[in-house]
């Protein structure tokens, strides 16, 4: 038989209460032990389905482009104009809100609207990141642990990349990933930092010049270099925070390619 | 506030703006009521459309809500054209096991795999609950929506959603005691 407050005790868990029916609830449960067993096993639930991994999947990045094309065929036929001087607003303008949105968004604006250079890498390097959003492309060897993702990066692929764990500064290491452009089978360590995921590739080169920082499809690339390897973190997060994982990586230990 | 008058240009800004940041939202709440990706994604992207049409109709700052009832209802008309032409989907889709099979080489470390079929085990949980239950769990857990906000998206009182939300979290909780019984790694 269930006690006749258990949907009031549920909506005090809810935070539907106001000050007064939340102040009797909080006492009634203190007395009835079923009460107080619903509000654990709320919580329980609550807990388990917030932290299910599958609840946080972001669209897919060809999800978004397919809507906005939609929209754009929408457009012109609404308002009876036609749109032909108008260039389609780029995906991620919408994806952002509030003032530092605009700010970023305006210096993502700048760097598209300044002439692209035209470095197929950069091209590669953001394809297959957006490659690797698609389900299950992600991760090759699944793991938090370096000495487990090291290693296998030696068979694998041409390169040895340093590997690290930096959960403590929020970005935690979920894998790697073997992938190929530039002639060569290159490797990926894959970083998870809040919601987002950073792709870090490593590749050798035997050519000076770096390219530099660079933001195409509304995702940023940060490059760096060790030795004759060179790394490439990418992702959609604030510039900040890729720049962040840039630097601890870079400092975190010393190269060794090949 | 209504946006009827406003420019072409300046409607799909506005759209963009108030509108686009729930698409993650929406896609999650999709993803939830269709249990397959591709289904999900069609429903998305016609809801998102049906939003831009029906942009007029918005009324207040519940636009999230707002959203969330047209993906829903985008979501029964999908189903009821695939129930017309006589179309079974999958009872689970998981284009995971393609990948997985081309990579069956590497190591997958034993903790790893155990969390993975917790996550399974609560999807399949979820998954085979009632899509009334599961979507006032979604509502309310994941999108930490307000009884008058998911009762706005789901189309019932709030007496409903408070009765439902209660026997979705019973039934979610039961089941998943039942799943612990025979497989000790699915609850810790």
């Amino acid at each position: 038989m269930q006690c006749a407050e258990s949907l009031r005790v549920q909506a005090y868990f809810d935070g539907e209460l106001d000050a007064l029916d939340a102040a009797v609830i909080e006492r009634h449960s203190e007395a009835c032990t079923e009460c107080r067993a619903l509000l654990a096993d709320l919580d329980h639930v609550r807990g388990a389905l917030r932290q299910d991994p599958s609840y946080g999947c972001a669209p897919p990045p060809a999800l978004r482009t397919r809507i906005l094309r939609a929209l754009d065929r929408e457009s012109p036929r609404l308002g009876g104009m036609r749109l032909t001087s108008r260039r389609p607003r780029p995906f991620w303008m919408g994806a952002f809100s509030g003032i530092g949105g605009t700010s970023i968004a305006a210096g993502i604006a700048f760097f598209v609207m300044a002439a692209p250079l035209t470095n197929p890498v950069l091209d590669e390097v953001v394809s297959a990141h957006v490659r690797s959003l698609m389900p299950d492309h992600l991760i090759d060897v699944v793991s938090t642990d370096k000495h487990t993702v090291k290693p296998w990066f030696a068979g694998h692929t041409d390169v040895s990349p340093v590997v690290a764990d930096f959960d403590q500064q929020g970005y935690r290491l979920v894998g790697g990933r073997a992938d190929y452009f530039d002639h060569q089978r290159t490797a990926v360590v894959v970083y998870q930092h809040g919601s987002h995921v950073i792709n870090v590739f490593s590749w050798a080169t035997d050519q000076r010049g770096l390219p530099k920082n660079t933001t195409r499809n509304g995702y940023h690339l940060a490059f760096w270099q060790t030795g004759n390897l060179v790394y490439c973190a990418v992702s959609d997060t604030a510039w900040d925070e890729l720049l962040g994982l840039a630097r601890l990586l870079r400092d975190s230990s010393a190269p060794d390619a090949r | 506030m209504t946006y009827a008058n406003l420019s072409m240009d300046d409607r799909r800004h506005r759209f963009e703006v108030l509108v686009l940041p729930h698409l993650d939202a929406a896609y999650r709440f999709a993803r939830w009521l269709a249990r397959s990706s591709g289904d999900a994604d069609d429903v998305v992207q016609e809801a998102v459309l049906r939003a831009f049409r029906g942009f007029d109709t918005l009324r207040g700052p519940d636009v999230k809500a707002w959203l969330l009832t047209i993906v829903k209802n985008c979501h029964l008309t999908a189903l009821k054209q695939q129930q017309r032409r006589g179309f079974v989907p999958l009872p689970e889709e998981h284009d995971v096991q393609d990948g997985q099979a081309m990579i069956a080489t590497t190591a997958d470390p034993d903790s790893t795999s155990i969390r993975r079929d917790e996550e399974r085990t609560l999807d399949r949980l979820m998954s085979a609950l009632p899509e009334e239950h599961r979507e006032v769990l979604v509502l309310r857990e994941l999108e930490e929506m307000d009884y008058r906000e998911i009762a706005a998206v789901t189309n019932v009182p709030i007496g409903t959603v408070m009765s439902r939300l209660a026997r979705a979290r019973a039934a979610l909780k039961a089941r998943w005691l039942k799943e612990a019984e025979g497989q000790p790694h699915a609850v810790r």
